[in-house]
């Protein structure tokens, strides 16, 4: 199962700091998050389905591209983490 | 909260900020902040029913939410999901280019008539506008704006490509107008389902075409409260008024050092006057260190200033949504700044005090009777 860890800037859509799945790609993976905890739908990737501009998804510490990115295969023990960029002020 | 009192809905860079006085209107209570983080465009309640809060939350990590409140702002539920539902149908099938995007920003709510409680009207970056008949629970885009066969012919202000004023004529309630900032003043006569564009007699400085159909930087526009054929302008082109409806505007600023400005309101009590807070076009700030707001009056066709002496010095900007008025005799008037201050009047303009908080800065200000 792949390890899914989210940031605590994603308590207030889903309450919890980890889960597990089996999706097949990063694009999967979230469309399961967003099928699981509704709340989060358009918090991680706008309309368009691009992630949005401040979302940083890793994929065993490495950075995807927010549109080609998405595309990511996902596999095994693989980690991603969902993290948030610095903004604002 | 006592009937008969006032309400002030304030949305800021930070968040949204509930206010209330009784009909003095010198001592406040300020709550807030609700959506604490949040750049809130515009947070209003519906006057036909004000415990229906609506908030406008553009945040760069999460995107653009509209939350909606059914107890005067004491718990907030998001009701935005449908309405990007709806765009992303638009992105994928309709538009092309640079307008293939997400929503950049909500920008502006306007309340129906009050024979449709449940509607609303909503204006977005890039600029569109969505009604809803529930409440926000759904949207739906309109159309003959959002596809104008202008459109192509719009630009994005420094604010981006907003629209940012919807109005519904009171008498005519098919009648509505929407700003936009580039793209000028649209009108429609059958509910939104057509729109024309008006913006004769305003010029536009920053394009070689200097008069053309649409491109206008609008910032503001209201309907005079008496005599809504009257429509106050407050243009990056300077104050306009129309007297016949938007179909032709008269620039009437020229007589003032400065007549760029964001704001503009006329008081419901104040038939036939309308009040502006002109700034220097470059800096965006009022000049000689005091923010000066002027009422325009249609009966004298003269400015006067109304703030006496240097009561706020320092040099203070005002963003477009940021002055409005309340229905009471004398008229409250209202002007945040984009450093925080509150300015109120409780006395038609004939003097003003500022309501001793101190907030982050300020996008809108929103008047409406305490639930």
């Amino acid at each position: 199962m792949v390890a899914v860890r989210l940031d605590a800037m994603l308590k207030e859509f889903v309450p919890r700091r980890s889960v597990t799945t089996s999706a097949g790609t990063v694009r999967a993976m979230i469309e399961e998050l967003e099928e699981n905890y509704p709340k989060i739908r358009f918090r991680l990737r706008d309309e368009t389905g691009a992630l949005r501009r401040y979302v940083k998804v890793f994929v065993n510490g490495d950075e995807v591209d927010r549109t080609t990115g998405l595309a990511t295969p996902l596999a095994g023990n693989d980690t991603v983490d969902i993290l948030h960029s610095i903004q604002g002020g | 909260m006592a009937k008969g009192t006032v309400a002030v809905w304030v949305g800021t860079r930070k968040g949204a900020y509930g206010l209330t006085s009784d009909a003095k209107r010198r001592k406040w209570t300020v709550k807030g902040p609700a959506h604490a983080g949040n750049d809130v465009f515009h947070v209003a309640a519906d006057p036909r029913d004000p415990k229906y809060v609506y908030a406008l939350a553009n945040n760069g990590w999460f995107g653009p939410r509209v939350f909606r409140s059914s107890n005067s702002g004491g718990k907030w539920a998001e009701v935005a999901p449908p309405m990007m539902a709806v765009l992303k149908d638009r992105a994928k099938n309709e538009m092309g280019g640079s307008e293939a995007g997400p929503i950049v920003n909500l920008w502006h709510l306007t309340f129906g008539p009050e024979n449709e409680p449940g509607s609303l009207f909503l204006g977005i970056d890039p600029a569109m506008m969505f009604r809803s008949d529930d409440r926000g629970a759904s949207w739906v885009g309109l159309d003959g704006l959002n596809k104008h066969r202008t459109r192509a012919k719009w630009n994005p202000g420094a604010g981006g490509m907003c629209l940012h004023s919807i109005l519904i004529d009171p008498t005519r309630p098919k009648r509505m107008y929407a700003g936009i900032s580039a793209a000028g003043v649209f009108r429609s006569d059958d509910g939104g389902e057509t729109w024309t564009p008006k913006n004769k007699g305003v010029r536009v400085s920053f394009q070689p075409e200097q008069n053309p159909e649409v491109g206008q930087c609008v910032h503001k526009i209201v309907l005079d409260p008496a005599d809504p054929t009257i429509v106050y302008r407050q243009d990056h082109d300077g104050i306009h008024v129309s007297r016949d409806s938007a179909d032709s505007w008269i620039r009437v600023g020229k007589v003032l050092d400065h007549d760029f400005g964001f704001v503009v309101t006329a008081p419901k009590e104040m038939p036939g006057e309308a009040f502006f807070a002109p700034l220097e076009p470059m800096s965006r700030l009022g000049t000689g260190g005091q923010l000066q707001v002027y009422r325009w009056s249609e009966r004298t066709r003269k400015f006067t200033p109304t703030v006496k002496g240097r009561p706020f010095p320092g040099d203070l900007g005002t963003h477009r949504d940021a002055m409005d008025s309340d229905w009471l005799n004398p008229s409250g008037i209202y002007l945040g700044t984009t450093t925080g201050q509150l300015l109120v009047s409780p006395d038609g303009a004939k003097s003003w005090n500022e309501v001793p908080y101190r907030f982050p800065g300020i996008h809108s200000v929103t008047v409406a009777p305490a639930a």
